[in-house]
């Protein structure tokens, strides 16, 4: 790519920007950004910077969380926790894996149930923020496109107040002497406040709620390009109403779905402020216990094999994320 | 050939229903307007369409015919009037229940179902077809469609016309008794548009349905319409056989909308019932007509004569005085089979005129530009219209 040679030049003749590299560097720019810059495309070079972004804060924090998953736990030691790799004085390098930590996370009952409720919540979660962002993205979808922006700002308008701020609103709502109580029973409709604090109930409503706006905005945006008149044909063609939604407009709205799900599902598994604040103290969600190995127990080892095995968990619904998504773009691009 | 003997026997028997005055028409349009707030889209239409009619619905754009075509397949309401299908007032009556079927535009094919999917959808709504029924069906309108090998591909792999089949297959395929087309041919190019409008004629004539087409190209209405209907902002300015719009325009918009038309406005100095002369400062001599027309004594009248019934001479003809005028070639378009000529006349008005190429002339042999020509032209070719 000699086309760069203009602009950036060689050691002897600096080219446009050589001022800069002189200045910065005093006797002109090192040899590898030489080669970066007189071999690299454009289109290269700016890829480059998030790619180094993601491989410094992405993939090595993980490697090291892999690393440690792997140690061996040491109560008393800073950090608690024995190292993987050692150079012994001989010159050999020692590296000691334990997958301890792994078994005990698949056998212990506390963590295996927390496992089984984690999916649970984040599946019903799901299933129930599909069932209200559904119709209310159709809605909004099918609305004159003045109001589609008006609604649409006030589905993203909470976003502009704190998470957490919003899940305490919440404890303000549910607790036993809290709003909902207190109206229910100024009202008669019930003699005694209703436990609805620390419930799996409580959970759900805390999940869905926040996480409503991703599971509407990825829907709305596949319903608001589909074509009307395919629905006009079905209906010349003899079916009505309910036969022309469920033949053609869930069918095409189906990459929405599977969008909105797994942006409202992945995150939903590992949860963690939303359990804390309204969730049951008897039954766990993982989050909670890796918080628990962490900062109680200072278990480093095991805390961080939680961390592994959530993400091989989630492993298989983030591919089919990649996947359809990419499938989305294919059918933009025809 | 299958086709030309067909279309012999149609020459014959030719169905002409219109002209008789106690047939029961298909289709009645009564009176329909339709208003979307202060505009009026379609104003107090009043039609009558025959059953195995082509109809054909012409005018430019905004002039009201899709809109007349989508109150007639249910997708929109009537401001005012009814529509009468065999008999039956469909005010209220949603498309779904409607025995008619339309092919859109733009085909509106599902795109997540296959070729056949498409085609069978219409089938599956209705009651009492088992599952070989549609099967066989679909099969046999593929091959009326020639798209027989294409029945497991997806919308997104064919070609414009081969998508154009499967929504002409998917619209038949339920044996509508009224089929409504909404600009058929519109995205095809020349020559797959030429062999399609024949298509089409065949594949009506042999399922025996009767077709309302919408269009703004002239062509397309002339070649495919048993009968056409010109529509311009919002009402129906003349109904009439191709040849009958053509030939005998009754106003001065369907005679300009119709092909190319050289138009004079004059006053009549000569009116008896077996000819007329008309005056006319625009041309700058007089026109003689062969027969009679009826029009107020001392009213402007307007003489519409067609480019390719003019004739250009070289040396003035034998009678100057009438039906010829003398002008200078100012534009030559050669289109291949004809060529159109402008010529500028002493008024100061611009004459258009056909000529076949009927011979392989040299440069020299041909009307060159700015020669001075003769126009002439025959007693029996000018049309007279009073609007």
């Amino acid at each position: 790519m000699r086309t760069a040679g203009a602009r950036t030049g060689t050691r002897e003749s600096p080219g446009r920007l050589g001022p800069i590299w002189t200045f910065l560097f005093r006797y002109g720019p090192p040899r590898w950004t030489e080669y970066v810059l007189n071999n690299w495309s454009g289109q290269r070079l700016v890829i480059a910077i998030p790619y180094a972004w993601l491989l410094l804060f992405f993939l090595v924090p993980f490697l090291i969380v892999l690393k440690i998953s792997f140690a061996e736990f040491s109560p008393l030691g800073r950090p608690p926790y024995e190292p993987v790799f050692q150079w012994l004085d001989e010159g050999a390098l020692q590296i000691k894996l334990l997958v301890g930590s792994y078994v005990y996370l698949f056998n212990e009952p506390l963590y295996v149930s927390a496992w089984i409720y984690s999916v649970k919540v984040a599946f019903f979660s799901t299933i129930f923020c599909l069932a209200l962002g559904y119709p209310m993205a159709y809605a909004i979808a099918r609305a004159p496109p003045t109001q589609r922006n008006i609604f649409l700002m006030l589905i993203i308008l909470p976003f502009w107040t704190s998470f957490l701020l919003r899940v305490y609103a919440w404890i303000g709502l549910l607790k036993t002497d809290g709003v909902i109580n207190n109206v229910l029973q100024y009202f008669g409709i019930i003699d005694a406040p209703l436990a609805m604090m620390n419930t799996s109930f409580a959970v759900y409503i805390g999940i869905v709620y926040s996480y409503l706006p991703f599971m509407i905005l990825p829907l709305y945006s596949n319903l608001e390009k589909h074509d009307l008149t395919l629905l006009e044909a079905a209906n010349d063609l003899g079916a009505g109403p309910v036969r022309s939604f469920m033949r053609v407009t869930l069918p095409l709205s189906m990459p929405g779905v599977v969008a909105g799900s797994l942006l409202v599902f992945i995150p939903a598994v590992g949860e963690y402020v939303i359990p804390s604040l309204l969730g049951r103290t008897d039954q766990l969600m993982v989050a909670k216990l890796l918080s628990d190995e962490f900062f109680l127990n200072r278990d480093w080892p095991r805390a961080s094999a939680v961390a592994i095995a959530m993400l091989l968990l989630l492993v298989v619904p983030i591919m089919l994320f990649q996947h359809f998504q990419n499938k989305e773009l294919q059918a933009a691009k025809r | 050939m299958q086709t030309a003997e067909r279309r012999a026997d149609k020459n014959k028997t030719k169905n002409e229903a219109w002209r008789d005055p106690h047939a029961e028409a298909y289709v009645r349009i009564e009176n329909v307007t339709k208003r979307f707030g202060d505009f009026v889209a379609v104003n107090n239409v009043s039609l009558k369409i025959f059953k195995g009619e082509i109809f054909c619905l012409l005018g430019g754009s905004g002039c009201g015919k899709s809109t007349l075509l989508r109150m007639m397949a249910g997708f929109e309401s009537l401001s005012s009037g009814a529509i009468y299908l065999d008999g039956q007032d469909m005010a209220g009556v949603p498309p779904y229940d409607r025995p008619v079927n339309m092919m859109f535009q733009s085909y509106a094919l599902f795109p997540h179902m296959t070729v056949e999917k498409n085609i069978a959808f219409g089938l599956e709504q209705e009651k009492g077809l088992t599952r070989s029924d549609i099967a066989t069906r679909v099969t046999d309108i593929l091959e009326i469609v020639k798209l027989e090998s294409f029945a497991a591909r997806k919308p997104h792999q064919l070609s414009g016309g081969q998508r154009q089949r499967v929504a002409l297959a998917r619209s038949l395929v339920k044996r509508p008794k009224l089929l409504l087309l909404d600009e058929p041919l519109g995205a095809l190019d020349k020559k797959l548009r030429e062999a399609t409008q024949f298509e089409l004629i065949n594949i009506q004539e042999q399922l025996g349905v009767t077709f309302i087409v919408v269009t703004h190209d002239q062509e397309e209405s002339m070649t495919l319409a048993s009968r056409i209907g010109v529509m311009n902002r919002g009402e129906i300015v003349q109904i009439g056989t191709p040849t009958e719009i053509y030939e005998f325009p009754q106003n001065k918009f369907v005679a300009d909308f119709i092909g190319s038309v050289n138009m004079f406005e004059g006053t009549m100095i000569e009116d008896l019932p077996d000819h007329v002369r008309i005056k006319s400062d625009e041309l700058g001599s007089t026109i003689y007509v062969d027969h009679g027309i009826s029009a107020a004594p001392g009213a402007i009248v307007y003489t519409a004569i067609r480019p390719e019934k003019i004739n250009i001479l070289r040396t003035p003809p034998a009678d100057t005085t009438e039906n010829c005028v003398k002008g200078v070639v100012k534009e030559i378009a050669y289109m291949g089979d004809v060529s159109i000529y402008l010529v500028r006349i002493d008024t100061g008005k611009t004459i258009r005129v056909t000529l076949p190429n009927v011979e392989r002339l040299s440069d020299d042999e041909r009307i060159a530009w700015d020669e001075t020509v003769w126009l002439s032209w025959h007693g029996s070719s000018p049309v007279v219209v009073t609007q």
